[in-house]
């Protein structure tokens, strides 16, 4: 009996770890040049475009980052890469053009999205989107 | 057995005899005008909207389907340049017998593997083996054009293949008889953002079909080399990455015998970035698309439906 209550304790909490693990994670800083962080978004935020952003979220995105941008996807404790939570103000502070040049270029376990949606104008709905789960 | 190639005058003739029975005796063709009529209407009801012009770039409509698969049909879609593609295809055997082999899924399969690439913009060419007769496909796709809003009311897409049936050469009289051909039209429309429709005729030719001789020693065949079918199909989605979908071919050329019967499928898909997966259940078993059309003899009618899957992993480079 005291055996499987030390099991049990020891799943229980290798579990929560699992779970907690990347939330604390420290996060690499990701140098973004001046030029790209200094694109400007061509496509106004409107429903459609937001519409459609949602769309390319839930193809591309949402498996890893979650419905809400959270970081909380089903492939997320898989990930060795931080995916991070976009509602907090250190994403939303950041330019439209910084959050293009990330998704288009990728790191660690996020892809290079730019052969995969190589229509700019999809990757600012994506944007327009994405500065939606701003709390 | 016999076998042979018809005379390309006689497979003219039959062919407009064909197609006069067609008009004058398928009511399956007054469904498919009506299918157009609808893929265009969405066009002609647009053109009463009275909201405020606003100036935006027109661009092409994407992601009509979820995948270049639907069932055991292609889809309008072309995937972008530089697009590898891998297919795998599974198709079980029938659910008829029940228990017996618990609705197919023991009972023999058909396989599919296949690979294909984007080298050009709207261009999409591939190779696949099949395990049923042992065929490779050589496959290609041209989007020859797209829906746009205000300018293009549905998307067109040309498929073709040239199958080779590799079985050992005592199967064949003449090597050109391990040849079969498939050339389809797509005609598609992204109706609403969660729906999407498509019809498409096509032409399936066997270089080699069966026959046999008559009782006055004639050689007779069983089928012709030729066959003209359509296929109609929708998908609904019902989430962000999921959606229904829903088909039916009807074949079109009546054949001396072993007339196919058509195909009724319904299925269900989830789409991520890479990947596209398909679960349904429909009549068709061959997964080449002349192989299903000219031989399916699998009668919905007496609940000969097999389930199948497709799987495609996309990279882009």
């Amino acid at each position: 009996m005291k055996v499987k209550a030390i099991i049990l304790i020891l799943v229980s909490g290798f579990m929560a770890f699992s779970f907690t693990l990347n939330v604390d994670q420290p996060k690499t800083p990701w140098a973004v040049p001046d030029a790209a962080k200094n694109k400007k978004n061509s496509v106004a935020t409107n429903a459609k475009s937001i519409a459609e952003g949602k769309d390319l979220w839930g193809t591309h995105c949402k498996s890893c980052h979650g419905a809400k941008g959270i970081g909380d996807g089903i492939k997320a404790p898989q990930l060795k890469t931080v995916p991070g939570d976009f509602s907090r103000a250190d994403v939303q502070v950041q330019t439209d053009g910084s959050l293009f040049y990330k998704i288009s270029e990728g790191r660690g376990d996020m892809p290079a999205f730019k052969k995969k949606i190589p229509d700019a104008d999809d990757m600012w709905n994506i944007i327009n989107y994405v500065r939606t789960f701003k709390k | 057995m016999h076998s042979s190639l018809h005379g390309s005058n006689k497979v003219l003739l039959t062919t407009k005899e064909n197609l006069m029975n067609i008009y004058k005796k398928n009511l399956s063709l007054f469904p498919a005008v009506f299918f157009l009529l609808v893929l265009s209407g969405g066009k002609l009801f647009a053109q009463d909207s009275t909201e405020a012009p606003v100036v935006t770039k027109v661009k092409p409509v994407k992601n009509t389907f979820g995948s270049v698969w639907i069932m055991d049909n292609q889809t309008v879609m072309v995937p972008i340049k530089g697009t590898l593609e891998m297919d795998i295809q599974h198709r079980f055997g029938t659910i008829n017998n029940g228990s017996k082999d618990l609705y197919g899924i023991f009972a023999p399969a058909n396989i599919r593997i296949g690979m294909s690439y984007g080298p050009f913009k709207k261009v999409f060419v591939g190779v696949g083996l099949t395990k049923e007769r042992m065929q490779v496909d050589l496959n290609g796709k041209y989007a020859l054009l797209l829906q746009t809003p205000g300018k293009m009311p549905v998307s067109v897409t040309y498929f073709g293949n040239v199958v080779i049936d590799t079985r050992n050469k005592n199967n064949f009289t003449y090597g050109v008889h391990r040849f079969s051909y498939f050339n389809q039209l797509i005609i598609a429309r992204k109706i609403t953002s969660k729906f999407s429709a498509q019809i498409a005729p096509d032409f399936s030719w066997f270089n080699n079909v069966e026959g046999y001789v008559d009782s006055k020693g004639v050689i007779q065949y069983k089928m012709h080399n030729y066959h003209f079918a359509i296929s109609i199909l929708g998908r609904y989605k019902v989430t962000a990455k999921s959606a229904v979908t829903a088909g039916y071919d009807q074949p079109l050329t009546q054949h001396p015998t072993n007339n196919p019967h058509p195909n009724i499928c319904l299925g269900f898909e989830t789409t991520t970035s890479s990947h596209a997966f398909q679960v349904f259940a429909g009549n068709f078993w061959s997964i080449v698309p002349q192989s299903n059309n000219m031989f399916n003899q699998n009668d919905y009618t007496k609940s000969q439906y097999v389930i199948g899957f497709n799987i495609t992993h996309l990279w882009n480079f």
